[in-house]
């Protein structure tokens, strides 16, 4: 049983960690979707005991599924649901922003923003600057004299 | 014992209040300030009870002890809730005074608070998870909360890479329960003990990579100058000087009470990472021009240091973690909240901080190098030392380097760059009443000397077990 835990959960992880790789913003949260159950899985089989329910028994003595780590997925999925929620937000919010989920392109659009503010913010070189220090200071000086 | 649960109950009501109401409002601004003063004074006189009392214990809803859910509270835990929840204070105040661009702001801050505040006075592993992402969620939403599509690109990246962190803390938590069958920390430590190496180590390492990357340590570092550069100088000063402390903090509770045979092992790695952490922040800061850019990056090189007086370890190496940890804290804090503000006080309190950062007394800066010395001296290495005081001088060197280029020019060009207008009364009052507290420590540096020194001998007790 153990092995089949181990197994599920390797290829949960797997999957999960290809498509946070992709290039795409909806791909990446499902990656994380994946790699947070896989997380979860972990958790109900690191259980002590296992395939009773999990309630106090009856009979003194009975066997009795390990509660615990059902309270912890159960804690741990509701977690798991709120940061995909916002995780979906934010890709709106850039989606609304880019018109694209894809990042290649995403990135491609904010390095020519970056070249548009370069350019526009050009004048703030040093070199310029110690130029128009030294005119500002010529202008001093013969505004003052 | 009410009084451990007290900060909490504040917080989650303040915070569930504040949530249904428009944080851009003066009144619930206020209403969000007074909850954590009130939230501060309380961990104060709990901070104190502690250093006299000892650690404090609550299990919650009066079950009994082997049952319920334990809070707990011992001077690493308490100083951490007090530096961290003082630290959101400031930066709200300052995020209020200059004016708040979204109306969850104020809420967001109070639940990252109780975040915080949560996952430091708590005794039970499983619940440490709860708080802690309780913390990063209200971190993740801050960052996209003033809106722009930049901010959102920064949150996705902050929040993605994060998440995995969080979700290996999840694996190995349920590793840690596998292993030795319950989550109260001090049950766990002890059973932990005679656990098989191999096992121990492995999840010891997973406990790491997700410390490593909530800190920022150097192979785990590239989401956090993005998203330090993203979001408004309060809210950097938020993630700089309280969010960050949950790394330093897991890795002395994880590392040192829970783990401590583990810790001792990859000592000499956890050094090699904490060196590399310092050269690669110290470096790339020096290569930058941007304030903040040169902050985020001085902040990977002082996850660095923390990592280094971690993995020395001992009395002398973990008192110089937290006493570090707590200097940086207020300092990021300060350097975060003055660097956007015009004027001659707020350029004498950046100046502070920037002294602070470089060790120079009297700073609380300097009796967290000095801390750091001892340690690198007790360990008899060289290396360190030379590290410690290599690592010091860049620090000088970047953080005057941006000192220079922000200030020292002509006025007209300083308000063409500096748009944010000269400070006001309140900005200029926020950034000074730290840097106050940043000259305070340094001038009677003993209070922070001294519960470095308890909060290491109480870490170490616990690692040994009962």
């Amino acid at each position: 049983m153990n092995l089949a835990f181990a197994m599920v959960v390797g290829a949960l992880f797997g999957s999960g960690v290809y498509l946070l790789l992709k290039p795409d913003l909806f791909r990446v949260v499902a990656g994380l979707v994946l790699v947070s159950n896989a997380a979860n899985l972990t958790l109900m089989a690191s259980g002590l005991t296992r395939g009773q329910a999990p309630v106090q028994p009856t009979q003194p003595g009975a066997a009795v599924a390990d509660p615990l780590v059902q309270a912890m997925t159960l804690t741990a999925l509701v977690i798991g649901f709120a940061v995909t929620a916002l995780l979906l937000g934010l890709s709106v919010g850039v989606y609304r922003a880019r018109h694209s989920v894809d990042l290649d392109e995403i990135s491609r659009q904010q390095a020519a923003d970056a070249v548009l503010r370069e350019g526009r913010e050009a004048p703030h070189d040093e070199e310029h600057e110690l130029h128009e220090a030294h005119e500002e200071a010529i202008a001093y000086d013969e505004a003052t004299r | 014992m009410t009084l451990i649960a007290l900060p909490l109950l504040i917080l989650w009501a303040a915070a569930i209040a504040l949530a249904l109401l428009d944080g851009r409002r003066r009144r619930p601004g206020m209403v969000a300030v007074a909850a954590l003063a009130a939230c501060v004074a309380v961990l104060l006189v709990l901070f104190v009870k502690v250093v006299a009392d000892g650690p404090q214990e609550l299990v919650a809803g009066g079950w009994p002890a082997d049952v319920g859910i334990r809070l707990r509270v011992d001077a690493l835990g308490a100083v951490f809730a007090v530096v961290s929840c003082a630290v959101l204070l400031a930066s709200l105040l300052q995020a209020l005074i200059t004016g708040v661009q979204s109306k969850a702001t104020p809420a967001l801050t109070l639940f990252m608070a109780l975040g915080l505040t949560g996952l430091f006075l708590t005794g039970d592993v499983f619940s440490f998870y709860v708080f802690f992402e309780l913390a990063m969620i209200a971190a993740y939403a801050l960052t996209s909360a003033a809106g722009g599509e930049r901010r959102a690109g920064a949150a996705f990246i902050f929040a993605v890479v994060n998440l995995i962190g969080s979700f290996l803390f999840l694996i190995a938590i349920g590793a840690l329960y596998r292993a030795t069958g319950t989550l109260e920390m001090q049950a766990v430590a002890e059973r932990a003990a005679p656990l098989d190496p191999t096992t121990a180590l492995l999840i010891a390492i997973t406990f790491f990579v997700a410390f490593g990357i909530k800190l920022g340590l150097f192979p785990f570092h590239f989401w956090l100058p993005s998203v330090y550069l993203a979001v408004a100088p309060h809210v950097a000063a938020m993630f700089a000087g309280a969010l960050a402390n949950i790394g330093a903090y897991g890795l002395l509770r994880f590392g040192a009470a829970i783990l401590p045979r583990e810790l001792a092992l990859s000592a000499v790695a956890l050094i090699a990472i904490g060196t590399v952490s310092i050269a690669y922040g110290a470096l790339q800061a020096i290569a930058r021009r941007d304030t903040r850019e040169v902050l985020a990056y001085s902040s990977i090189g002082h996850a660095g240091y923390i990592l280094v007086a971690i993995g020395i370890g001992g009395a002398v190496g973990l008192a110089a973690a937290v006493i570090f940890s707590i200097a940086n804290a207020l300092n990021k804090t300060l350097l975060f909240l003055a660097s956007e503000l015009r004027g001659r006080l707020t350029a004498t309190a950046f100046l502070i901080g920037a002294l602070s950062v470089a060790g120079v007394p009297p700073t609380a800066g300097f009796f967290g190098k000095a801390a750091l010395f001892e340690a690198g001296i007790d360990a008899g290495s060289i290396a360190v030392v030379v590290l410690l005081f290599v690592g010091g001088a860049l620090s000088f060197v970047y953080l005057f380097q941006i000192y220079q280029h922000d200030r020292w020019r002509p006025r007209e060009q300083r308000e063409r760059e500096m748009p944010t207008g000269a400070a006001s009364r309140g900005q200029r009052a926020v950034a000074l009443a730290v840097a106050a507290l940043v000259l305070g420590l340094g001038v009677w540096p003993e209070p922070l000397l001294a519960i470095g020194e308890l909060a290491a001998d109480e870490l170490l007790e616990e690692g040994v077990g009962p």
